[in-house]
């Protein structure tokens, strides 16, 4: 997959409430400078994504203390050499502490997770119907790369590019907040970035939607299990990795930062337009 | 005049219009022989050739003189082979070897920054995406010729940069579009 980096790439958005608010304000008039225009983000669907985010950063919130929790219990498990002793009645309540806040962790989810689907679900209809009609249906492959290539040139001096897939190592509500601020930021550059930021999100929404139905299915069966293990004291794999994927979708994931496919440094003379060119 | 003579007369005339036939069979396959496209490092010299050689009778092998001086045009990269491409795409035009329409999308697979891949009459739910992994390919193959066209021939990084861009951003939003689309028929 082709990542470009985003900007502030794991660094938690302090304070959004005011900058979303501002966005929120500045994209229909951004939309109103370009033309044509092409209506991909009415305020329905930004209030959708204010809300998605709304949602995540409560459901992180949440289980931020859990994980940390579970994370300190894990450390110590380790540090006492319990792994292989699992007889030993320190180690064997350490394991029950853990399945606890394990549980907990599972329950926080289980409740919060609905309200989640909810609100990706209804933020990727919403986009879907826009794309649809907008881009698939009026517009042809090659007037859609016209759109593209409009932006190009219109941003090319611009530092700050939407950006594609590039959303690992973030939290899920950072992500919101940072499609926010690349749907305010398409703004000057007119339609065409809106095209791409759209169908990153849309995308994005996709994923996370068939991630989260599956982990919901997950969930009442990890419960059932832990609550059997907690009458014999023991931690499992499985468990351990379930801590795993949840820190690694809700708080990101330490992958790689892929560098950015930069633009050569040096400014062209003036180009050469052949009578030709399409 | 008598028969005899008569005949003489015939069978010479025969004779001479046979010889005329084989020395113009022969002459056509001399001229064949010579539709070779040039070689050596020089483009304009090489251009000079392939313009003789493609109005004096090798027009058929067109794409193969161009592809020939594409690689020559390798050998000594700067962005004035752009315009030395588009004139001999507009001459090739005049000479009525090319139509406009394929002197243009030839001009842009190799110099521009848009792909003549994603030329179409429809919209991209009705075309496009029940073709979208072949658009793709004949994309990413026409990245390889601008690679070659803005790259090699004519050091044009800018450019190149920009259709290597448009390549992801396409391939992004017609994934988007048309899942979107496919749902649509659901």
């Amino acid at each position: 997959m082709k990542t470009i980096q985003m900007p502030d790439r794991g660094r938690p958005v302090k304070n959004v409430g005011p900058l979303l608010g501002l966005c929120l304000l500045l994209v229909p008039l951004a939309v109103q400078a370009g033309t044509p225009t092409i209506k991909l983000f009415p305020t329905t669907v930004l209030e959708e994504i204010k809300h998605t985010g709304n949602v995540a950063a409560e459901m992180e919130t949440g289980l931020q203390s859990v994980i940390a929790r579970l994370d300190e219990q894990q450390k110590l498990y380790i540090e006492s050499k319990c792994e292989g002793n699992e007889g030993d009645p320190g180690c064997e309540q350490i394991a029950r502490q853990m399945g606890k806040s394990y549980l907990e962790m599972l329950n926080i989810m289980g409740e919060k997770l609905p309200e989640m689907e909810t609100a990706v679900n209804s933020t990727s209809a919403s986009l879907k119907k826009r794309i649809r009609r907008e881009l698939g249906q009026k517009k042809t492959s090659w007037t859609l790369q016209e759109l593209l290539v409009g932006a190009q040139t219109d941003a090319a001096a611009k530092e700050n590019r939407p950006t594609l897939r590039g959303r690992s190592g973030m939290r899920l509500s950072d992500r919101f907040h940072q499609y926010y601020k690349l749907v305010a930021r398409s703004g000057g550059e007119v339609n065409t970035s809106l095209a791409v930021v759209a169908s990153d999100i849309y995308l994005d929404m996709q994923e996370t939607s068939n991630l989260i139905s599956r982990t919901r299915e997950e969930i009442a069966r990890a419960t059932l299990m832990e609550q059997l293990n907690q009458s014999f004291g023991t931690i499992t794999p499985e468990m351990q990795e379930v801590v795993a994927g949840v820190k690694s979708i809700l708080f990101g994931e330490d992958q790689e930062i892929l560098p950015m496919t930069a633009p050569p440094a040096s400014q062209p003379k003036l180009a050469y337009e052949s009578p030709l060119n399409l | 005049m008598n028969i005899a003579t008569k005949t003489l007369i015939t069978t010479g005339l025969a004779g001479a219009m046979l010889a005329g036939l084989l020395t113009a069979c022969s002459s056509n396959q001399t001229r064949a022989t010579v539709c070779s496209p040039p070689k050596g490092p020089n483009l304009d010299e090489a251009i000079a050739k392939a313009r003789f050689d493609l109005e004096t009778g090798c027009e058929r092998q067109f794409d193969a003189y161009f592809t020939r001086l594409l690689t020559i045009a390798e050998g000594d990269p700067k962005k004035e082979n752009k315009a030395v491409f588009s004139d001999f795409l507009v001459w090739a035009n005049d000479e009525g070897l090319l139509s406009k329409r394929k002197a243009r999308e030839t001009y842009t697979r190799y110099f521009g920054v848009k792909y003549v891949s994603l030329i179409s009459d429809y919209s991209v739910c009705a075309q496009t995406c029940p073709r979208q992994q072949d658009v793709m390919r004949d994309m990413s193959s026409e990245l390889h010729d601008k690679e070659q066209g803005l790259l090699k021939v004519s050091e044009d990084r800018l450019e190149y940069y920009r259709a290597n861009r448009l390549y992801q951003e396409a391939e992004l939003v017609l994934e988007a579009t048309c899942t979107a689309c496919a749902e649509d028929y659901e």
